[in-house]
């Protein structure tokens, strides 16, 4: 008697485990504000952050965030890592060659950042200047493709904005939520810098990066992100943390 | 003259070989041939990518020997003077030297960098290489100061007697006897902090400096080829130790001239 007890106990909880939601670990670079970055109680919160967990909300799966350096997050994505890395990574053609995308989620363009006492109005006027960007980001390749700008690569985009405040550089560029973030909201940072222009570089598209061939992790975002977008809630998430 | 001249150890940078490493498998032959051809192979017969990287890195490899350059010099100018400060009479320089040292070797290499540039950068504006060097001089110069106080206190107290009984004053003696002998016990440690200083410029690619490691990370951030821009930088760096280590070795055999060390 106590025997089939036992069994049928095991029988449920093995049936039971096939119905627990598949966990998703998702990677972010979070020293990307509003995107991503960490709040004083040390949790990722962010665009990115809130989007990923309506996403699994309505795509039936869990999300757990990683915070890695964004030197290495395409490395460890390659090696297996984490199953996602969703940090404003803009879709291009190179990093498909690595890496498959979801459906885009966002849509940015370049900006460049430069003090209130500067003239400037393009990326060229910055010639001969120092503009410094995030390393490995579409922002840093903007600079480098202009010849004659001494193009500087920080490890996090903060860095790179106290360097431009301090006065060590004479531009940066990165994506336009991130730089109204420092041209526009942050008191400190906004009294002394401005966005100068918005890169005619053309339109850049986020995506999730997955492994190459995880088609099972890739279907489950794309599901949770439709969802999203169809009922709206990427709306809601832009107002809460990019204001227009 | 056979004084037993005492040597100072400081077990950091590549191993000096010694006079026992004999024979055609010595570590340093093994290390330094095997890089160099390791090198070669994977620059001749693999270009995509490693041609690519080493095309990539030698403005990088300038800049490292330029931090290196700068730092050890100034390094050398504040060990000095750190050094004669930690033995000195007067208590006010003996304080100063010997905080100095307690202070600077306290506080890990990269947080001093990231503090003389960022803290300090909101109040003094000091380009990056500028503040790279300073962080390294005055890290550096602390256990230069060590080196150097060994060395003095390694002459023998009656060469300091004599030169003052001879009318010397004390800074004369410092000069005209103390460190011309003290140099050849100096000199080899030095070596080894240069080597070790060398490998701790790495740490200057955080400060968005353009050294090697960071033409590496730019590189492989872009093309994402990690593997191979790291090996290709560990084989550089491991290369330029090991020349060094070698010249380091045979201007110590030089200053042996005399006797044993």
């Amino acid at each position: 008697m106590m025997k089939k007890l036992l069994l049928i106990l095991l029988g449920i909880t093995l049936f039971a485990q096939a119905s627990w939601a598949r966990t998703i670990i998702i990677a972010q670079d979070a020293t990307w504000p509003p995107m991503e970055f960490v709040n004083e109680n040390k949790e990722i919160v962010g665009f990115d952050t809130d989007y990923m967990k309506a996403a699994a909300r309505e795509g039936g799966y869990d999300v757990e965030l990683k915070n890695v350096a964004w030197d290495g997050i395409f490395g460890g994505l390659a090696a297996g890592k984490y199953d996602a890395i969703c940090s404003s990574v803009t879709i291009t053609d190179e990093r498909k060659k690595t890496m498959d995308f979801s459906i885009p989620y966002f849509k940015v363009r370049q900006a460049l950042v430069v003090p209130k006492s500067s003239v400037a109005k393009t990326l060229d006027d910055m010639k001969g200047k120092t503009v410094g960007a995030q390393i490995g980001t579409t922002g840093y390749f903007a600079v480098k493709e202009v010849t004659g700008i001494e193009a500087k690569s920080y490890d996090e985009i903060g860095l790179a904005m106290e360097d431009l405040f301090n006065g060590r550089i004479d531009g940066v560029v990165c994506d336009d939520p991130v730089a109204a973030q420092y041209a526009l909201q942050r008191s400190d940072y906004a009294a002394k810098l401005q966005i100068a222009a918005v890169l005619d570089t053309g339109d850049e598209y986020y995506g999730v990066a997955v492994q190459k061939g995880n088609k099972e992790v890739l279907d489950l975002i794309n599901k949770g992100i439709k969802a999203v977008q169809e009922k709206g809630i990427d709306k809601e998430l832009r107002t809460k943390w990019i204001g227009q | 003259m056979s004084q037993e001249k005492p040597v100072i150890e400081i077990s950091d940078g590549a191993a000096i070989p010694t006079r026992k490493d004999f024979g055609l498998f010595s570590a340093w032959r093994i290390a330094f041939f095997g890089a160099i051809v390791i090198l070669i192979y994977l620059v001749m017969f693999k270009p995509d990518p490693y041609l690519r990287i080493v095309r990539f890195l030698p403005d990088g490899i300038l800049v490292t020997f330029q931090v290196t350059f700068f730092s050890i010099t100034f390094a050398l100018i504040l060990g000095l003077f750190t050094g004669i400060g930690r033995i000195s009479q007067n208590k006010m320089v003996n304080a100063i030297a010997s905080t100095y040292v307690e202070v600077v070797r306290g506080i890990p290499l990269l947080v001093q960098l990231f503090y003389i540039y960022y803290a300090l950068g909101r109040f003094v504006r000091v380009p990056d290489m500028v503040a790279a060097v300073i962080a390294m001089s005055v890290c550096y110069g602390a256990y230069m100061g060590e080196v150097f106080r060994a060395g003095i206190e390694s002459i023998d107290k009656g060469q300091t007697e004599a030169a003052r009984s001879l009318g010397f004053n004390r800074a004369q003696t410092m000069l005209y006897v103390i460190l011309p002998q003290a140099w050849r016990t100096i000199l080899p440690p030095v070596g080894n902090e240069f080597i070790a200083l060398l490998k701790d410029t790495s740490l200057v690619s955080i400060l968005a400096v353009a050294d090697l490691l960071r033409r590496g990370r730019e590189f492989a951030s872009e093309t994402f080829a990690y593997f191979e821009t790291y090996t290709i930088i560990a084989l550089i760096y491991l290369l330029i130790t090991l020349i060094l280590s070698k010249l380091v070795s045979i201007m110590e055999e030089k200053l042996n001239y005399y006797g044993k060390i």
